[in-house]
């Protein structure tokens, strides 16, 4: 996967077929992971803290509802074109925006999965560990051509 | 003959009462480290959510990354508590903390 052309809103990368199988595959099936209840402040534990964890917690589930549907729509035919040498993938600015979001979401869901280990290439438990471990790879790798250096 | 004094007017010192702003509890927006977020993915966060320049989002992602936590910015509960929101929903480890 390679970035072929930025001008204004409109990012274009060109990917390889299996990469694009890879990308939608990823799409068509996230959400990967349950939602990991998180803490709004390690030293806070006053009422209110708590309350602000309930009302983040909440959002963090709209959000992800929210990125569900940005994934489908990412599917959509016009964003990724078949070509001789592989696939063209069209985004604006704000959809290239949405699915790092969708991309990162799968990344630290599944390192969330795994225990939130120190060591993230640790040899695997099981085989559900060592699936998680490849979409993080999948995840990383992706993030990183779709971000400029 | 006598002296008439000058009146001597002396200035009333009043002490600025506090705004309720500058009584309101504040908090440090925290960023901790995690070995999931790529270094890029944290920057290009930092510079989208508090518009700042590649090299400040660096500096602070540096700090994340080095350190172990970077503090963000200080805020008012409701500013932090938005930050907050910002920063989870890009799946990076934010808190915020009660200011001293």
């Amino acid at each position: 996967m390679k970035l072929v052309k930025s001008s204004g809103p409109i990012w274009q990368y060109q990917l390889t077929p299996p990469e694009a199988a890879l990308l939608e595959g990823l799409l068509k099936q996230f959400p990967f992971t349950a939602l990991t209840p998180v803490t709004i402040s390690r030293t806070d534990r006053s009422q209110a803290s708590g309350e602000r964890a309930k009302l983040l917690n909440e959002s963090l589930a709209e959000h992800r509802r929210e990125l569900q549907k940005l994934a489908r729509l990412l599917l959509s035919p016009d964003k990724f074109q078949p070509q001789a040498k592989g696939v063209l993938m069209t985004l604006t600015a704000a959809e290239r925006e949405g699915l790092l979001l969708v991309l990162n979401d799968i990344r630290v869901g599944c390192w969330q999965a795994l225990g939130e280990p120190a060591d993230i290439h640790a040899p695997p438990a099981n085989e559900q560990h060592r699936g998680y471990q490849g979409l993080m790879d999948l995840t990383g790798y992706f993030e990183s051509q779709l971000l400029p250096e | 003959m006598p002296t008439i004094l000058e009146p001597v007017t002396r200035p009333v010192i009043r002490h600025q009462s506090q705004s309720h702003a500058d009584l309101a509890p504040t908090f440090y927006v925290v960023c901790w480290n995690d070995p999931v977020n790529l270094m890029v993915y944290v920057t290009h966060v930092f510079m989208k959510i508090f518009g700042w320049n590649q090299q400040r989002a660096e500096k602070h992602m540096l700090e994340v990354h080095e350190q172990g936590k970077s503090v963000l910015i200080r805020e008012g509960a409701e500013k932090a508590e938005f930050y907050v929101h910002q920063l989870r929903n890009h799946k990076l480890q934010a808190t915020m903390e009660p200011a001293a």
